[in-house]
């Protein structure tokens, strides 16, 4: 297509769509080795705030209407973005903690504030994050390891934290592959539904949205069903360990060993893998194991804050590999290569 | 990169036994690529014994303070009588030589009353080294350091002791300390995390293992002494067993300490019973339920000085006009209310296991049944 069809094509998406096709256009003037898909950070201060931005590393910004031409002007990539822009996007939680689901319960499993089940029921979503302070780089994580459009309003105290995220964004090497799941979800976009979404993607239990029983799954499941009756949803977590049962722990994607507050997205493409690990207990985990069906003969892994963590303690054999991530802060990628 | 290492553990699919508890009790899958000694540890070479050594000089009359040249005369006995030795330093050379890296598993968690009192703790270290052990082979180890800080070891040991904790709190965010090749796996609850591995320490470092256990009530398995100590002490991810009233210990306590390197590092029992809790274990944070038994058990089998745990705890709580740590009765349950439980020793918070013992001794791990336990009882 000539340069002059693809303005053409860029104006009429702003014209139907407005914000999401200045997206769009910022993607494709976006340099190379940048991430296909980065959320962007609202910022609403004006041009005289430039050099915080500059020295967070940061170069792309959403910013008011009638600040953002200012911003260009000072030498960011600017995407417009008016009430009316949050308005229409979806608002998510801060992800994090939100206390113990179970108290009296041993297994004490924890209460997370996450979004990942959001995206992956909603791929071409538009979103947005209204953050507190503190939680500015474990948001970009989340939003970056499901390639979401996410824009976040941040706090401006997280200015250096949310520009490291970027920069570890940025030097992250290996691409987004397809989401590896092991259930197909039928969405009838019911509230039971989503939770029933939420409370399999806090398992680790890999879903991925389909229109119909789809036949590489073990499970399917369609609310409403004979096999998966609307009332047994009201206990959305009882309901995902009877999905987790019926499938069988030995025929899951992915088993996440030694902790509880770590959600964990897998793409791939047969050959090669990305696992993408958010914490979000807000503290370091030490010794995360991981157990991935495959054999996978190279393993890559990054841990922010960290740098270059090495795996080890690696088990594998013709079925699956098995390895440790010795440390890992709010969020880690892992590389496979089989 | 590329892996360092490449460990087929299907190669040790011969030494992961699968263990089907009786009745409802869940699968384990044992996986270790560790084989047994020629003698495990545990039972040992005196299964079915126990040396029982009572002092009343061992505590003041109000039972707050020990004393140490008491202690040092109950070990001296006690060892003497387990071994049979006229010198309890030969009876020490019996388990343990000069090269050998000890680990004494202790118990911090009743504190301050009923944990492994210095005293003991310190005559054993005293013990090892007399035997030509280094101070810098020696380990008090326990699973959180909180503990192993509240209690404070290190005034009463020689410099060079190591004290290690696996994990900084019980909040599961530490696993590095634990071996990812030796594990036991069981799904009980549903939880996600299915798995509680061993110890580096007890698995790549050790050689041998002292179990310093106390004389207390548990409020999952009826009490808790050598054999829990021993098991849940020495793997992550076990308090996932209990939930809701409902306990996994019946099982779950003797497979674990059956798990090799463990039961084959583990070649002495120390019980330490100065002071005992009879309710509200495994803590004692005041005196309300603390008891003074002002004895120390000694042996190789873990089970047949557990099998008389079982009664100390449970004549006591008679004595007290407790329900029994055998009751089952549902209508003494609150599982929602530790703080009830602490208030009133005829509330449970889970239905108790005291047949773990009887369990652990079915695995083989030592003798259950009394008449089967030789007790030789030194009174000083």
């Amino acid at each position: 297509m000539r340069p002059g069809a693809v303005a053409c094509v860029f104006a009429l998406m702003a014209l139907f769509t407005g914000f999401s096709a200045d997206r769009v256009r910022k993607q494709a003037a976006a340099p190379a080795d940048a991430p296909s898909t980065a959320p962007l950070i609202y910022w609403s201060a004006g041009v005289e705030t430039a050099e915080a931005l500059k020295r967070a590393g940061i170069e792309r910004i959403a910013a008011p209407p009638d600040k953002a031409e200012a911003w260009r002007g000072a030498g960011f990539k600017v995407v417009a973005a008016g009430q009316a822009e949050f308005d229409r996007r979806e608002k998510l939680l801060t992800p994090r903690i939100a206390g113990r689901a179970d108290v009296a319960s041993a297994t004490r499993r924890p209460w997370i504030d996450a979004n990942g089940w959001r995206f992956a029921r909603n791929p071409a979503g538009e979103f947005y994050y209204d953050l507190p302070q503190g939680k500015a780089a474990m948001a970009i994580a989340e939003a970056f390891a499901y390639n979401a459009d996410a824009v976040l309003k941040i706090d401006p105290a997280d200015l250096a934290e949310a520009g490291a995220m970027f920069a570890f964004i940025k030097n992250l090497t290996g691409e987004n592959y397809p989401p590896v799941a092991d259930i197909g979800v039928i969405d009838d976009k019911s509230p039971e539904t989503g939770e029933v979404m939420n409370l399999l993607a806090r398992r680790n239990l890999l879903f991925d949205v389909v229109a119909v029983p789809a036949p590489q799954f073990r499970v399917n499941i369609k609310l409403g069903s004979k096999e998966y009756p609307r009332a047994e949803a009201a206990n959305p977590s009882e309901f995902a360990q009877k999905i987790r049962r019926r499938l069988g722990d030995e025929n899951r994607s992915l088993r996440v060993y030694g902790t509880e507050t770590v959600i964990c997205r897998l793409t791939g493409d047969g050959a090669r893998a990305r696992l993408s690990l958010l914490n979000y207990s807000g503290r370091e985990v030490g010794g995360v194991r991981l157990r991935l069906r495959g054999n996978y003969g190279r393993v890559e892994a990054r841990a922010f804050g960290l740098a270059r963590v090495e795996p080890e303690d690696f088990v594998n054999d013709e079925t699956a590999t098995e390895f440790s991530v010795p440390r890992l802060g709010i969020y880690a990628v892992i590389e496979l290569k089989k | 990169m590329k892996r360092r290492t490449f460990v087929q553990l299907l190669a040790a699919t011969p030494l992961a036994p699968t263990i089907q508890a009786k009745g409802d009790a869940p699968k384990y899958k044992v996986v270790t690529p560790y084989k047994p000694a020629a003698m495990p540890g545990m039972p040992g070479p005196y299964p079915g014994k126990v040396v029982s050594v009572k002092s009343a000089k061992c505590l003041s009359e109000d039972g707050l303070k020990i004393d140490g040249e008491a202690v040092r005369e109950m070990m001296e006995r006690g060892m003497r009588a387990l071994a049979g030795d006229a010198k309890a330093i030969d009876s020490w050379r019996r388990f343990f030589t000069p090269d050998d890296v000890v680990g004494i598993k202790v118990n911090a968690g009743g504190r301050p009353w009923v944990v492994s009192s210095h005293e003991i703790v310190a005559e054993t270290v005293r013990n090892l080294t007399a035997v030509g052990v280094k101070p810098q082979q020696i380990y008090i180890y326990e699973r959180f350091q909180g503990q192993l800080d509240q209690v404070n070891y290190a005034p009463s040991l020689p410099e060079g002791v190591n004290i290690f904790a696996a994990e900084r709190a019980n909040a599961r965010n530490d696993n590095q300390n634990y071996d990812p090749h030796v594990y036991v796996e069981a799904d009980f609850f549903g939880e996600d995390d299915t798995r509680s591995n061993m110890m580096r320490l007890v698995s790549q470092k050790l050689t041998k293992i002292i179990n310093i256990p106390n004389m207390k009530d548990h409020g999952a398995t009826g009490a808790t002494g050598c054999l829990k100590n021993i098991a849940y002490g020495s793997f992550s991810n076990v308090a996932r067993t209990h939930n809701r009233g409902v306990s996994q210990t019946l099982s779950f306590v003797g497979a674990l300490a059956a798990v090799e390197p463990l039961r084959s590092k583990t070649v002495l029992q120390i019980m330490d019973g100065l002071r005992g809790v009879w309710h509200g274990g495994p803590f004692a944070p005041t005196l309300k339920y603390v008891f003074f038994p002002r004895t120390i058990m000694f042996g190789t089998d873990p089970v047949a000085i557990d099998r008389l745990l079982l009664d100390v705890i449970d004549d006591e709580r008679k004595r007290h006009g407790a329900i029994s740590i055998w009751n089952r009765d549902e209508k003494t349950l609150d599982f929602n209310n530790g703080g009830d439980r602490d208030k009133d020793p005829n509330v449970n918070i889970i239905i108790r296991e005291p047949g773990h013992v009887e369990y652990a001794g079915n695995l083989g791990l030592g003798v259950h049944d009394k008449r089967e336990i030789e007790v030789k009882e030194i009174e000083l």
